[in-house]
């Protein structure tokens, strides 16, 4: 049985290198390959240098390039708006439902992958359900709940309401992902003595890196992104997140563009790193869940 | 042994007692949070505080596109704040779902009696079917055309005082070759209500409803549209068909337009970008009748909720936020027009021409002013949802400008008999 845990290492036989001299040569592969790639990324990137010139640049400039550059709309933010409390509420709520989402997405998704139970099926429909429901139409009645629960203006409330649009689709992704790791590998190690509980973290858990990587970044991300509930839920000014910050800069009467373009940097930021930290087991994750069979 | 847990229990009831006599905290919700609002809020609650020891201002700002549901929310869970902001273009809603105390009495018996700007209490009371108080109006609003007055100097061009003077400057001012035009049009989110206070400066028709029925199809009303629709693309961005507010904005405080329709919560910014000694706002242009008609613009005022447990202390806040001092200090930070009669001497007021200017028409007896049905529940859907897209044909040339009215005079007209009926 161990065999089947241990496989020899397959020789990793380089592919033949292409014939670089040709593929250098071929202009056409840079028309047809690079050409679009990069204008595409240009496209893509267009609205976050508007986001830095505007961040930059002092109220009421016009030039194309932030120049000379102030950092007044980050003070203004930061110092003005609060967005320093902000941004710490938005990361305990973000780290808060990323860490809740994953755990009890492991285990019910485990569950989901591994056993049969009676309404499985009906569980797994209610689930896909539960995303067909904008997050207003349930805002009265989580309202009134988290109410008589003692749970409004606090965080732990965000993270469990955050929590709780967030678990379905994730359960969903990694009961996906554990079903693709083959439980003959359980199987090997609980037949070598282990518990199914030391199997699945010696085993399983390893094989599920990359997918708690993405079910552990949307779930930050959705719950780093989330207006409604922040604003709803805490009516105290200490309790707002980062997005409730982001829709002060937009007045009855005027817009503050320079506020909203430094709000939208500073809130970017934490987000494009985790993506920059997190890419390689994202898509690694992603393509597994998705694709494989 | 009974005596001693008797005496345990008085001192403990006591010292409970005791933990109650603190300050007592009262919740202000800012309908329009932001960075512009809440440092004159703090300032304010600071100067409250240190005046009555005994109250403490929870400050909490909702930013303005969402306190509508918010309220909405608090109101449904009931957990609504003790003072709140509101304008009168929602005011009609939370009062619909019993949520606000009436104000009359308050005033009637306070410190505000006869303080207040009669045209503004007239516009909060004909906001509510019963026709009460429901909020104390703090600060009013009003449509302006902001003119690059540096420009107009340049071009040897006099400040219009009609809708024809306007389109003649407005040709004269555009140089499409340079990127300049002489107005802005707001064709995109929020046009009808300009369109309907241009509309009615320029017919001096002098009510909206008539015998139950909408004016808005006034010929002479049709007759401003046609003018307005005729300035598109001739003296104004081609882009000006999708503008909303902030499009608008940009459009003049950029330097590519020489007028700008809109109202004087544009001040900071418009000053902040150009400065007094390039820019200035004048009424919006009379027609051919010579009347002063105005529609009002939305006001803003401080509500206390139903809800309130400690209504005597929040009475007290609404009271010295309307008050001559923090009324004066707050409108002359948001160059608004202060509602408390007694700011209108204020220094401040003489060196901001824009709000001298509005306060002048709105004390004019000469003035008379039509406000828009904003009570009507299905205000908001007829006149962005199905009107919006309307006047942008008007605005294209694809529909008549009489036609357009006729259908919306039809459909706020119905509003306005289904409103009846129910009150």
């Amino acid at each position: 049985m161990t065999q089947t845990l241990i496989r020899p290492e397959t020789p990793v036989v380089p592919p033949p290198s292409p014939p670089r001299r040709r593929r250098r040569k071929d202009p056409g592969r840079y028309l047809r390959l690079h050409l679009p790639l990069v204008l595409y990324l240009l496209f893509t990137l267009i609205p976050f240098y508007w986001m830095l010139v505007f961040a930059l640049r002092p109220a009421g400039a016009t030039s194309l390039v932030p120049w000379p550059i102030t950092f007044e709309h980050f003070d203004t933010v930061w110092n003005g708006v609060g967005f320093g409390l902000f941004f710490q509420n938005s990361l305990i709520i973000g780290v808060g439902t990323l860490v809740v989402v994953t755990v009890f997405a492991l285990m019910g998704g485990y569950a989901l992958a591994r056993f049969r139970f009676r309404g499985q099926r009906v569980f797994l429909l209610a689930l896909l359900c539960t995303q067909f429901i904008p997050g207003a139409m349930m805002l009265i009645p989580l309202f009134v709940i988290f109410k008589s629960a003692g749970l409004l203006n606090s965080l732990t409330g965000l993270v469990i309401a955050d929590t709780a649009f967030q678990l379905p689709l994730a359960l969903i992704l990694m009961s996906g992902f554990v079903r693709n790791v083959p439980v003959e590998l359980e199987e090997a190690a609980m037949v070598d003595g282990c518990t199914r509980l030391r199997a699945f973290f010696a085993v399983t858990l390893p094989q599920l890196k990359p997918a708690l990587v993405a079910v552990g970044s949307f779930a930050f991300i959705g719950a780093w992104n989330n207006f409604l509930f922040a604003l709803m839920f805490a009516s105290k000014q200490d309790k707002f997140t980062l997005p409730v910050g982001l829709s002060y800069a937009l007045g009855e009467f005027n817009t503050d563009f320079g506020a909203l373009a430094a709000g939208g940097v500073v809130a970017a930021v934490p987000v494009v790193l985790v993506f920059a930290v997190v890419q390689r087991f994202l898509v690694q994750g992603l393509s597994a869940g998705a694709v494989k069979g | 042994m009974m005596r001693r847990l008797l005496v345990a229990l008085a001192l403990v009831v006591s010292a409970c007692s005791a933990g109650q006599d603190g300050p007592t905290t009262i919740t202000f919700w800012d309908n329009n949070g932001g960075p512009g609002r809440t440092p004159i809020y703090t300032e304010l609650i600071k100067r409250f505080e240190a005046a009555n020891p005994d109250v403490k201002v929870e400050y909490v700002g909702i930013p303005s596109s969402s306190v509508q549901q918010k309220y909405d929310t608090a109101i449904a869970g009931g957990a609504t704040p003790d003072v709140g902001g509101v304008t009168t273009s929602y005011l009609a809603h939370l009062v619909g779902q019993d949520a606000l105390e009436p104000a009359d009495e308050r005033v009637e018996n306070g410190a505000l009696k006869g303080k207040l700007l009669p045209g503004l209490l007239e516009t909060v009371r004909q906001t509510a079917p019963d026709g009460k108080l429901y909020a104390v109006p703090a600060s009013g609003n009003m449509d302006v055309i902001w003119y690059r007055s540096d420009r107009f100097e340049e071009a040897k061009i006099a400040e219009p005082s009609t809708w024809d003077d306007l389109a003649k400057a407005a040709t004269q001012l555009t140089k499409p070759a340079e990127n300049q035009y002489g107005f802005t049009i707001r064709g995109g989110a929020g046009s009808i209500f300009q369109l309907l206070a241009e509309a009615y400066s320029y017919s001096g028709v002098e009510k909206f409803y008539e015998g139950g029925k909408s004016t808005v199809a006034d010929p002479r009303n049709a007759e401003l549209v046609r003018k307005v629709a005729e300035l598109y693309k001739k003296a104004t961005p081609e882009a000006d068909v999708n503008n909303n507010y902030t499009q608008m904005v940009a459009q003049f405080t950029g330097g590519t337009v020489a007028m700008m329709h809109h109202n004087l919560g544009s001040t900071a910014d418009v000053m902040k970008a150009l400065g007094p000694e390039r820019v200035s706002a004048m009424p919006l242009p009379k027609g051919p009748s010579g009347k002063r008609t105005v529609v009002p613009n939305p006001t803003d005022g401080f509500a206390v909720f139903k809800g309130s447990e400690n209504r005597e202390a929040a009475w007290k806040f609404v009271e010295f936020l309307t008050s001559a001092e923090s009324n004066g200090y707050w409108n002359e930070k948001v160059g608004q027009i202060p509602a408390n009669t007694d700011v209108r001497g204020a220094e401040w007021i003489q060196e901001n021409p824009a709000v001298k200017m509005a306060l002048g028409v709105l004390e004019d007896p000469a003035t008379v002013l039509v406000p828009a049905p904003v009570y009507l529940p299905e205000y908001s859907s007829i006149t962005k949802t199905d009107t919006e897209p309307l006047y942008q044909k008007v605005l294209l040339g694809q529909m008549p400008a009489q036609e357009f009215l006729d259908q919306l005079a039809a459909k706020l007209t119905t509003a306005q008999q289904d409103w009846e009926k129910r009150k």
